[in-house]
């Protein structure tokens, strides 16, 4: 078996999991993990799944496209591979919100500011609500990083775009929610 | 959002042991207090700070407890405990702590030379040091009520308040008298490192009231329909999030100092900002006038509600844990006694359902000795009975009368100066002696 990524982007509708799953199935995949999202009305999906040998990525992504209608699915198949160093290194999980004023750049700028940091981001949601900008990262900081350096060049680029910034340890968050024992939040010193 | 939410953590307070300081020559335990200090505690504000920002959390205040100096100093007289008291003072001073409290004896059944020394050291020590704060056990469920002690500090507070007058009797703000003394109090002025506490120990006070009062109106606001029960519901999921968030804090600020974690204080501790009131949260939970009928039982219920909260999210929950009502300390309080809704009464009513008593009381400055005696009592045999802490701070508020108002600032807030309507019981206290255990104190 071979190991391949497949990613999915369409107009949401009731039933598109259901067809790219069936299509992967059919020509004898069989999925071993799954994320899909729906923003503004647009649904993404991404599979890991592991197909014969003799599968080609154009037989999959043919056969996902198949299953929707014409044009409807945008289809991306790549094999497997290992992830890349830079998200390999040891690292604690931090929680990064932004609210502010919208202004043309704030994604970009401190997105920057994390990739020059060496801060990988494992989850990022951005919305606007009531013309208010809020945007919710997760992202793993590696425990060699200066903590007080990563919160001071946030705390500008917050002054700069005029956002309220916060960067918080995630065991914050779970500790005040997860009904777990305590010990299972004892994370690492600096 | 935790943000929207104004967690904090109200207390981290260091206990340092200074059993080991203790020596004949009182040049040589100074110099041993003030180097263990040092060497302890000089960390402790840039830790919490640290720890702070990396969860995002404030943390209001850095406070250092030590052993209670009546003990650790036994044998030296007025004199010696006063040299100890400027040295706590200086250290406090040197290592960026604001209060450190421990000037402490504990004295229920019976005054050692030492504890005699230390409360009639009082005066001086509480005008001529800055962050120095003492309490007295003077009262406990297993030993009854120390009267003589309490008749000396009937004299004691009126001298503090006279030493401390261009400040409204400040000094007095800094003395606790208590029954049934918690070891591991982490709020001022009443805590102390405790005989049985370990060498280092880190004591955490819960956020602020606010939190509680905040998630109350949310809850009212989604749900005008709702009743007491899920206003009980609303306020323990709250502690249970505050004491995890106090937790969290702790553990980590202690095992970074290589000091033990201690407990959690439950405590709803106020301060005269607006929002950061006890007060404030009967108000949210529909009690127009604090002090008016109806108080003592929202009291009641908020205080369960958040022990039981708190008790599921921690198993070392510890201190005072109920919530405080010192009224010059709680803008809302104040208020409800400046508007003839809280009397003195009253507030002795609620320490039934709380901790910690009557806290931050502003009195008329003519009060004799005797009636802050007889005041005290009536508040610790609430203590002693129901096998709970109860604790004073009486301010008489020199050359003002009821009705005035006292300013104390920053953090010690202001209050009117409150009516005691009847000073007839000089006979009762002047009998002195000690108030026997109750029955309730014999469980073996």
């Amino acid at each position: 078996m071979k190991e391949y990524i497949v990613t999915v982007m369409a107009l949401d509708r009731v039933g598109i999991v259901r067809d790219v799953s069936s299509a992967l199935s059919g020509i004898g995949g069989n999925i071993t993990h799954m994320n899909q999202t729906v923003m503004r009305g647009y649904f993404t999906l991404i599979v890991s799944v592991e197909m014969p040998e003799e599968r080609t990525q154009l037989e999959i992504r043919q056969a996902v496209e198949r299953n929707g209608d014409v044009g409807e699915f945008e289809v991306n198949v790549r094999p497997f591979v290992e992830p890349h160093p830079s998200v390999l290194r040891p690292s604690e999980r931090f929680v990064l919100s932004l609210r502010g004023n919208d202004k043309h750049g704030i994604i970009a700028s401190v997105t920057s500011f994390l990739a020059d940091t060496g801060i990988n981001i494992d989850d990022f949601y951005a919305y606007i609500v009531d013309k208010r900008f809020i945007m919710l990262v997760q992202v793993s900081i590696p425990i060699e990083t200066n903590l007080n350096n990563v919160q001071s060049g946030l705390e500008q680029l917050g002054k700069e775009f005029e956002l309220t910034v916060h960067l918080q340890h995630e065991n914050i968050f779970r500790a005040t929610s997860e009904v777990r024992p305590m010990m299972e939040f004892d994370s690492a010193t600096r | 959002m935790l943000q929207n939410e104004h967690l904090d953590v109200r207390a981290v307070n260091m206990g340092v042991d200074l059993f080991d300081c203790a020596d004949r020559d009182i040049d040589r335990a100074c110099k041993l207090i003030r180097e263990k200090i040092l060497r302890n505690a000089s960390p402790l504000v840039g830790v919490c700070e640290s720890v702070s920002r990396r969860y995002g959390i404030p943390v209001v205040n850095k406070r250092v407890s030590v052993s209670p100096i009546a003990d650790v100093l036994a044998g030296h007289g007025k004199a010696e405990l006063l040299q100890a008291a400027k040295t706590l003072d200086e250290a406090a001073g040197e290592a960026g702590i604001d209060i450190i409290g421990g000037y402490s004896a504990l004295c229920q059944k019976g005054m050692t030379i030492s504890d005699r020394s230390l409360i009639e050291s009082l005066p001086e020590v509480l005008s001529e040091t800055k962050r120095v704060c003492a309490s007295i056990n003077a009262a406990s469920t297993k030993a009854g009520i120390n009267v003589e002690a309490l008749l000396l500090l009937g004299r004691i507070w009126l001298e503090i308040a006279a030493r401390t007058a261009d400040a409204d009797g400040f000094g007095c703000c800094k003395l606790s008298v208590f029954a049934n003394i918690p070891e591991d109090n982490p709020f001022m002025a009443g805590a102390y490192k405790g005989i049985g506490e370990p060498e280092t120990v880190i004591n955490i006070g819960v956020s602020g009231p606010g939190v509680v009062k905040r998630a109350i109106e949310r809850l009212r606001q989604n749900h005008p329909n709702c009743n007491l029960g899920d206003i009980a519901e609303q306020i323990k999921t709250t502690a249970f999030r505050v004491t995890r968030c106090g937790e969290l804090i702790g553990r980590e600020v202690a095992k970074t100092l290589g000091a033990e974690f201690g407990i959690v204080d439950l405590s709803l501790a106020p301060t005269p900002a607006v929002g950061d009131s006890v007060g404030e949260i009967f108000e949210a939970m529909g009690i127009r006038h604090v002090g008016g009928p109806g108080t003592t039982a929202a009291l009641a219920m908020l205080n369960d509600a958040v022990k039981k909260g708190g008790a599921f999210a921690s198993s070392s929950v510890g201190g005072l844990s109920g919530a405080f009502i010192p009224v010059a300390e709680d803008s809302s309080l104040a208020k409800a006694v400046e508007e003839h809704h809280l009397s003195l009464e009253k507030l002795e009513a609620m320490t039934n359902v709380c901790s910690v008593g009557l806290d931050m009381i502003a009195l008329p400055g003519d009060t004799c000795a005797e009636t802050l005696t007889a005041l005290a009592m009536d508040e610790l045999a609430i203590g002693i009975i129901n096998r709970k802490t109860t604790s004073v701070r009486l301010i008489p508020v020199p050359g003002k009368k009821a009705g005035d108002r006292a300013v104390f600032g920053g953090l010690f807030g202001e209050s009117p100066i409150m009516t005691i309507p009847n000073q007839t019981s000089d006979s009762f206290v002047c009998m002195g002696g000690r108030v026997p255990a109750p029955l309730t104190s014999l469980n073996n």
